[in-house]
C-alpha cells in the first residue's frame, strides 16, 4: 500500500522564462481554453473577476474558477496564495470587491453576502461539538426528528443517522461523544453532515485541508469518500496542499499564486515537478536534500535509557552533537510523545532517565526534563505554539523575556533590537514586528515560533511536525535553516509524520515500532520507499511474527 | 552566537505582504502616535464619558457641573477601583476571582473585631491583611493546585467566607469607639477634598501598569490567560502566575476591605458584597479599552469614572433609585457590542451593520 507518500517540497534556484510567460496568461482565457463545455451544460459553480483587499494587501485579483458537476476539482497554492481568501470569500465571511460574478448551476448569487443551498463547506476545523454524538452533530445541521410538544423520537433519529451514514464505510458508536472518535471518523460525521438533504447529487461540497489533521494511515480512507461523493454527482472543490493527493483523487486542478489564478488544468496533463512549480513559480526538485554534515565522531549530547510512557515501552536513544535525528514511525507507535516527553511536556505521565552528558554526567528523570529547558517547536501551532492576540514581537520573544532587560523590567529597544535580528535571520515576512500575529501566512507563524526557540540559543531542538501547513517554499527555507544550524553544532531531533521532512533534512532516522527503536537508518542514500518499508513493511512482518508466536 | 552566520536568508516572496524592514509603529512621528491614540476603537470610553458629561452639564447645570462633584466621583468610587483593580492580575491571566468581595468584608470584620477588643492598631491591621493573604492561598490551592475551574472554585469559598463571617458576627455589625481614632484616618483623610483612598488608587493602578506592561511576568500573565497551553510548552510557569496572581487579588482585596472598613467606620458584615459587580462590570469594560482585549490598569481606572461619572450625574438629577442599576447595565452591554463589532471589521469580517443583520437572520431564520 502506498499510503504514504512524499509532499514536494523542493526547490532549484533556476529560472525559466519562456514558463514563466506561458503560465501568467489572463486566468479567464485559461480557463476557456481548458474549457470546451463552456457554454454548453451549466458549470456546478462558476466565479468570475474575483477580487479582495484586505488593508495594506490584496488577497485575491481578479480570480476565477469554474467547477463542473461531478468533478472533484483541487485548489492548489501555497501559503499566502488566496486559497483561503477564497473559500471564505464563498462561504460568506468575506465581503470581495465590488466586480465579482458568480453562479451555481447557472443561478447568479451575491458573494459575500448569500452562501447558496447547494454548497456547502466542511473547514479544516470541521465544525464539530465534540462534546455531542455523531447522532446529535448530524441533527444539529440536518435538523431533529420530532414529535408532539417537540419531543425528539430518537428511534427515528437513530435510524435516520445510520442511513446518512450507511454510504460512507465507517465503523462508529453514534452514541458516544466525538471527542472519543479517531479523526477520520469525525471528518465521515463533517462530509456526512454536510451533504445532508442533498438527493440525487447536485451542489458543490468544498473541503478546506481535510487531510491536514489526519495521520497518514487514514488519508487513503478519507479519498475512498470523497471518490463516494463524485459516483453521486456532487462535485467536490478540494482544497489541499498535499499533492500526491490530488494527483490520486482529483481530475482537474486550480492553481492560485500570489492571489491570481495561475491556469486551470486537467490533473493527467501535469506531475508532480510541473504542478509544484506553477505554485512557485520556480523550478521543484523531488529529490531535494538540504546539505548536511553527518558526524558520527562527534560527542553524545543527549542520552535517554529506558524510556516508558502511554506510548513509549523502553524506549532507549544516543544523539550526537550536530546530527538531525528524524523520529519516524505509525501514528500509535509514540512518534507524538517523544518530542514533548523530551520538553518535559508530555501528556502523559513517562517515566525513563535522561542525560546530557555535554552539561553533566548525572542521569535524570525524564519526569522532569521540564527543567533542562529543551525547546520544542510543537506539533499544532495554532493550540500550542502561536498567541494569536499576541503581536510578533511579543509571540517570538516568549521564551527569552527574561533575557531582555534586567531584574524583570524589559528593555524595549532591546526586545525590538532582538525581533528584528531573527525576523531578517529567518527572513518572516510580516508587514511589521508590531502587526498580531495572526495576520501572517502559516509559513511565516512557524518561523516564528522557530525563531521563539532559537533565541534562546540552545545546544538541542525538538521540532514536531515541523511543516505541517506550511507552504512549498518556506518549508525548503526551513530545511535549510535547520540544516545550516546543524552544521554549525545544534542537536536536532525531528519528529514528522511527512517523509518529506525527514528524508530532505535528516542525517540518520530511527524508526519506532511499539515504542522502541525498531530500526535505524542512515540517510546517505536512503529512497523514501525503503523508509516506507521500514516503517509499514516490517511493521505487518513484525505482525505476523507476533501471530505466529 | 557564531552559528547564526550560517543563516542564509532565504528569499521567501509571498504575495501582498511587506518586508519587515519598515519603520514599525513605535518609531511613528509624534503627532501620528499621538492621534492612533486618540481613536474611538481604542478609548472609546473616554468619548462616552465626555458625552455624558456633557449630557448631565446641561440637565442639571446648578450641580453638575462643578468641583464637587469631581470630588464626589473620585472619593465615591475609589473603593470600587480598588476593588477593580484587585481583580485584573488574574483576570488577565483568566482566572477569575469571585470571592475578593467576601474577602473584602472578612479583612474589615476582623480588624474591626481585633481593634474593638483592643488590640492595637498595626497589630490588627496585619492582621486584616494577613486574612486577605490567606484568602488568596486558599483560593489558589483549590484552583491550582486541586485543578476546579475558577469560577466556580472561587463561588464556593466566597459562600464559605461569607458563612464564616456571619457565624462569627451574628449577622450584626462591629461598632466600637476604638475604630474612630487612627484606623479611621486610613480611609477618611482629607486632601482638598480628595480622600485618601483616591490616593491609593492611584498608587496600585501605576504599580499594576509598570508590572503588566513593562515586566516580562506581566506578558507572561497575558500569554498565560491567551493561550495557556502555548505558554506552558514557550516555557512559562503557567500554575505558579496563576498561583500568583490570585495571592495577590486576595491580598489586594484584603487592603481595600480594610480601607473600606475604616470609611464606614465599622465592621460591616455584609460590607464587601456590593463591589462584586461593579468591580467585574469595571475590569470587563476596561479590557476594552487602551490595550484590545486585555485586562489592563488604567483602562480598569477609566471604566471606574464612566460608570462613577452616570451613576453621580443621575444621583444629582434626582433620577429613582432604579436608574443607575439600569445605566451600568446599558453602557456595558453597548459598549462591549461596539467594541465587538469595530474589531470584527479591523480583521475584514463583514462590515457592521451587515455582521448585525446576519446575526439577527440567523437568530430569526
Amino acid at each position: 500500500m502506498m499510503l504514504l507518500s512524499l509532499r514536494w517540497t523542493s526547490l532549484i534556484p533556476e529560472h525559466r522564462a519562456h514558463e514563466e510567460s506561458r503560465l501568467l496568461m489572463s486566468p479567464q482565457a485559461a480557463v476557456i481554453a481548458d474549457n470546451p463545455h463552456l457554454g454548453v451544460s451549466p458549470a456546478a459553480l462558476r466565479v468570475e473577476g474575483l477580487s479582495k483587499t484586505f488593508p495594506g494587501t490584496r488577497g485575491l485579483i481578479d480570480a476565477a474558477i469554474e467547477i463542473r458537476p461531478g468533478e472533484v476539482h483541487a485548489l492548489v497554492g501555497q501559503n499566502g496564495s488566496g486559497k483561503s481568501t477564497l473559500i471564505k470569500t464563498l462561504a460568506g465571511y468575506h465581503m470581495p470587491d465590488p466586480g465579482a460574478l458568480a453562479e451555481i448551476a447557472g443561478e447568479p448569487f451575491a458573494l459575500g453576502e448569500t452562501v447558496p443551498e447547494d454548497l456547502r463547506f466542511v473547514h479544516q476545523d470541521l465544525g464539530l461539538v465534540l462534546e455531542l454524538s455523531a447522532m446529535d452533530n448530524l441533527a444539529l445541521r440536518g435538523g431533529f426528528i420530532r414529535g408532539r410538544a417537540g419531543r425528539i423520537r430518537w428511534r427515528e433519529q437513530e435510524r435516520e443517522t445510520y442511513r446518512i451514514l450507511d454510504r460512507f464505510d465507517v465503523e462508529l458508536d453514534i452514541h458516544r461523544p466525538l471527542a472519543e472518535a479517531t479523526p477520520v471518523q469525525r471528518t465521515v460525521v463533517a462530509i456526512a453532515g454536510a451533504l445532508q438533504g442533498w438527493h440525487g447529487g447536485r451542489g458543490v461540497l468544498v473541503l478546506d485541508e481535510p487531510t491536514a489533521v489526519l495521520p497518514h494511515d487514514e488519508v487513503e480512507r478519507l479519498l475512498a469518500m470523497v471518490r463516494e461523493v463524485r459516483r453521486s454527482g456532487t462535485s467536490v472543490l478540494y482544497v489541499s496542499h498535499r499533492l500526491d493527493e490530488i494527483f490520486e483523487i482529483a481530475d482537474r486542478v486550480t492553481v492560485l499564486r500570489a492571489g491570481r489564478v495561475v491556469r486551470t488544468l486537467p490533473v493527467a496533463d501535469v506531475d508532480h515537478r510541473s504542478l509544484a512549480q506553477l505554485m512557485v513559480g520556480t523550478d521543484v526538485d523531488p529529490d531535494y536534500r538540504a546539505p548536511v554534515a553527518d558526524r558520527p565522531d562527534s560527542p553524545v549530547v543527549l542520552e535517554l535509557r529506558d524510556v516508558h510512557g502511554r506510548r513509549l515501552h523502553g524506549l532507549s536513544l544516543q544523539v550526537h552533537r550536530g546530527e538531525i535525528l528524524g523520529v519516524a514511525g505509525l501514528p500509535g507507535d509514540g512518534v507524538q510523545e517523544l518530542p514533548y516527553a523530551l520538553a518535559g511536556h508530555a501528556r502523559h505521565p513517562v517515566r525513563g532517565e535522561i542525560r546530557l552528558p555535554q552539561r553533566s554526567s548525572a542521569w535524570s528523570e525524564l519526569a522532569d526534563a521540564r527543567q533542562l529547558g529543551i525547546p520544542l517547536v510543537p506539533a499544532d501551532r495554532a493550540h500550542e505554539a502561536i498567541v494569536s492576540e499576541f503581536t510578533v514581537r511579543e509571540n517570538l520573544t516568549l521564551s527569552v523575556l527574561d533575557r531582555i532587560g534586567s531584574r524583570g523590567r524589559l528593555d524595549a529597544a532591546a526586545e525590538q533590537g532582538l525581533v528584528a535580528r531573527w525576523t531578517e535571520r529567518l527572513a518572516v515576512v510580516a508587514a511589521s514586528a508590531e502587526v498580531p500575529v495572526s495576520t501572517l501566512s502559516g509559513g511565516n507563524q512557524q518561523k516564528v515560533v522557530l525563531a521563539r526557540c532559537l533565541a534562546r540559543d540552545p545546544e538541542l531542538l525538538v521540532l514536531a511536525e515541523p511543516t505541517a501547513g506550511v507552504d512549498v517554499g518556506t518549508r525548503v527555507a526551513i530545511y535549510e535553516l535547520i540544516a545550516g544550524l546543524a552544521r554549525d553544532g545544534l542537536t536536532v531531533i525531528v519528529s514528522s509524520s511527512d517523509l518529506g521532512d525527514l528524508l530532505a533534512m535528516c542525517t540518520r532516522i530511527v524508526v519506532l515500532r511499539d515504542g522502541r527503536v525498531g530500526a535505524e537508518l542512515g540517510a546517505e542514500g536512503l529512497t523514501e520507499h525503503e523508509l516506507v518499508n521500514a516503517i509499514e513493511g516490517e511493521r505487518s512482518a513484525h505482525g505476523a511474527n507476533n501471530a505466529t508466536q | 552566537m557564531q552559528r547564526n552566520d550560517a543563516l542564509r536568508p532565504v528569499p521567501a516572496p509571498e504575495p501582498g505582504a511587506v518586508d519587515t524592514k519598515r519603520p514599525n509603529p513605535s518609531r511613528l512621528p509624534m503627532t501620528t502616535r499621538w492621534l492612533r491614540g486618540l481613536a474611538f476603537n481604542r478609548i472609546g470610553a473616554v468619548y462616552v464619558w465626555l458625552g455624558i458629561v456633557v449630557v448631565f452639564s446641561i440637565w442639571v447645570p446648578s450641580t453638575f457641573p462643578t468641583l464637587s462633584t469631581v470630588k464626589q466621583v473620585f472619593n465615591a468610587n475609589a473603593l470600587t477601583a480598588l476593588a477593580a483593580l484587585a481583580i485584573t492580575i488574574p483576570l488577565a491571566a483568566r482566572v477569575f476571582d469571585l470571592s475578593f468581595a467576601y474577602t473584602m468584608t472578612l479583612s474589615g470584620v476582623i480588624t474591626a473585631h481585633f481593634l474593638g477588643v483592643g488590640v492595637p492598631l498595626v497589630p490588627a491591621v496585619l492582621l486584616g491583611l494577613g486574612a486577605g493573604v490567606l484568602i488568596g492561598v486558599i483560593n489558589a490551592v483549590v484552583v491550582v493546585v486541586m485543578r476546579i475551574d475558577s469560577f466556580i472554585g472561587t463561588l464556593a469559598t466566597g459562600s464559605l467566607i461569607q458563612a464564616l463571617i456571619t457565624m462569627a458576627t451574628g449577622g450584626t455589625a462591629i461598632i466600637s469607639t476604638r475604630l474612630q481614632g487612627g484606623f479611621a484616618k486610613i480611609g477618611q483623610t482629607n486632601v482638598s477634598g480628595f480622600t485618601l483612598p483616591v490616593a491609593y488608587v492611584l498608587v496600585v493602578a501605576i504599580a499594576m501598569w509598570f508590572l503588566l506592561e513593562h515586566t516580562a511576568t506581566g506578558r507572561r500573565l497575558y500569554a498565560t490567560g491567551f493561550n495557556s497551553d502555548a505558554a506552558k510548552l514557550a516555557g512559562v510557569r503557567v500554575d505558579r502566575l496563576r498561583f500568583m496572581s490570585l495571592v495577590v487579588s486576595g491580598s489586594l482585596a484584603g487592603a481595600a476591605g480594610l480601607v473600606l472598613a475604616s470609611t464606614i467606620g465599622s465592621g460591616d458584615p455584609s460590607a464587601g458584597t456590593s463591589y462584586l459587580l461593579p468591580a467585574f462590570a469595571a475590569a470587563f469594560l476596561g479590557a476594552t479599552q487602551l490595550k484590545h482585549g486585555r485586562f489592563n490598569a488604567f483602562g480598569t481606572l477609566i471604566a471606574v469614572l464612566l460608570l462613577g461619572t452616570g451613576t453621580t450625574g443621575l444621583g444629582l438629577a434626582n433620577a429613582p433609585q432604579w436608574a443607575a442599576d439600569m445605566f451600568v447595565g446599558a453602557v456595558l452591554i453597548a459598549s462591549l457590542a461596539v467594541t465587538g463589532i469595530q474589531r470584527r471589521s479591523v480583521t475584514g469580517s463583514p462590515g457592521r451593520l451587515r455582521s448585525l443583520l446576519q446575526r439577527f437572520r440567523a437568530v430569526a431564520g
